[in-house]
């Protein structure tokens, strides 16, 4: 895909950050009270893996932890049919980028929460509502 | 005496026509006319989805809808449900939710019309819901399933179906259950060249003291296409046996 295409497509889930977001909880396929609605967080790591999947799909993200080493956390989003129809491919986020998460954390404090924007190293921001 | 005798024959016989003519519904193939006649009613076919807020504004933002006003009885249910599975609903499992909440999802749907029949694929949990519109009368004792069995009829320009026959599985809305007379009742009319009102009454004389209606606009977006939608594909949320929810994080090997 050339820059120009893959830089459409940012522009297009960019613009789907305003449109997602109102969705809220009431998108994901269950009710979702692992995670804590009322609570935001951002990490900021390097994407190891991403599952373009149904119900949702995964963002596998490296961060260093206080202590220097490196932690896997897992990010829920919304799912690829949902996603597809506001701007995101499945190449939209790539393993190696540099990616700052928002999300909403899990309740029982574990590494990883509900995807709700991830800002690029571009500047380009991915949002799912789930 | 004459009179009634006459009678007698005459609803014996139209009666006899009537079964006749439901049994052919079922067995006669499409004609051309049938075809045909498909053009001259209301054209609900394509996909649509509900237009939530700030999506453009290509529809009206929906309020938070009435509430079901429970009898004494199902309110006592709905109660212990509520203190026994205060987490999540089987969804979480993967478990479509069946009428009336599959047509609520964030997902689109597409409307198929074809002779005495009109087909609704929920994308959602890959459901299809077989709405007869041939004429022939609901059964008398369906088996309960999750969409319930369906037939339709057009009241000028509007689909009315009706439904019944649901799976206990099933709900009216969350933790609060169903009798076995649960009666579903859909209007679907056009509202404008892209826009459809759906309006849904819920009548089950043993659970609600009252009919429930409910109202959905669904926008029709003649580019899109259903996509597959296999829940089981990498589902890492899940409803134990206490109804807690909970999320898997193991990272999973990846298949390339």
């Amino acid at each position: 895909m050339s820059s120009i295409a893959r830089a459409t497509r940012r522009a297009l889930a960019v613009t789907a950050m305003i449109c997602a977001v109102a969705t809220g909880a009431g998108a994901h396929h269950a009710a979702a009270p692992v995670f804590d609605l009322n609570a935001e967080k951002t990490v900021t790591g390097v994407v190891k893996q991403v599952d373009w999947t149904n119900p949702h799909i995964w963002v596998w993200v490296d961060v260093p932890n206080a202590s220097g080493q490196v932690e896997t956390w897992g990010f829920e989003g919304m799912s690829p049919n949902f996603l597809s129809r506001r701007g995101w491919t499945r190449t939209s986020l790539l393993p190696g980028m540099r990616i700052s998460v928002t999300f909403r954390p899990l309740r029982d404090g574990k590494a990883g929460g509900m995807f709700m924007t991830g800002k690029l190293e571009d500047g380009n921001i991915l949002t799912s509502a789930s | 005496m004459k009179h009634a005798a006459a009678c007698i024959v005459l609803l014996v016989a139209t009666a006899a026509t009537m079964a006749v003519a439901a049994q052919e519904s079922k067995s006669k193939p499409p004609a051309a006319a049938d075809w045909a006649a498909l053009a001259k009613l209301p054209d609900l076919t394509g996909v649509w989805e509900a237009p939530t807020v700030g999506r453009g504004g290509r529809g009206p933002a929906v309020g938070p809808p009435p509430v079901p006003q429970l009898t004494p009885t199902y309110a006592a249910k709905k109660h212990e449900l509520d203190a026994r599975n205060p987490d999540d609903t089987e969804a979480a499992n993967c478990l479509p939710t069946g009428m009336p909440a599959i047509m609520g999802h964030p997902y689109p749907y597409e409307f198929l019309l074809t002779p005495g029949k009109v087909t609704i694929v929920s994308e959602a949990y890959q459901q299809v819901r077989h709405i007869y519109t041939d004429g022939r009368p609901l059964p008398a004792d369906p088996d309960p399933t999750f969409n319930g069995t369906s037939i339709g009829r057009w009241d000028r320009d509007t689909l009315v179906v009706e439904t019944i026959g649901f799976s206990p599985l099933t709900t009216i809305a969350r933790n609060t259950p169903h009798s076995d007379k649960m009666r579903i009742v859909e209007r679907f009319r056009l509202t404008g060249p892209d826009m459809m009102s759906v309006e849904t009454t819920v009548i089950d004389p043993e659970a609600l003291t009252k009919p429930w209606t409910t109202m959905r606009t669904l926008a029709r977006h003649r580019d899109w296409t259903i996509r597959e939608y296999i829940c089981e594909e990498n589902n890492r949320n899940f409803l134990d046996a206490h109804g807690k929810a909970g999320v898997n994080l193991a990272l999973p090997a990846k298949k390339e």
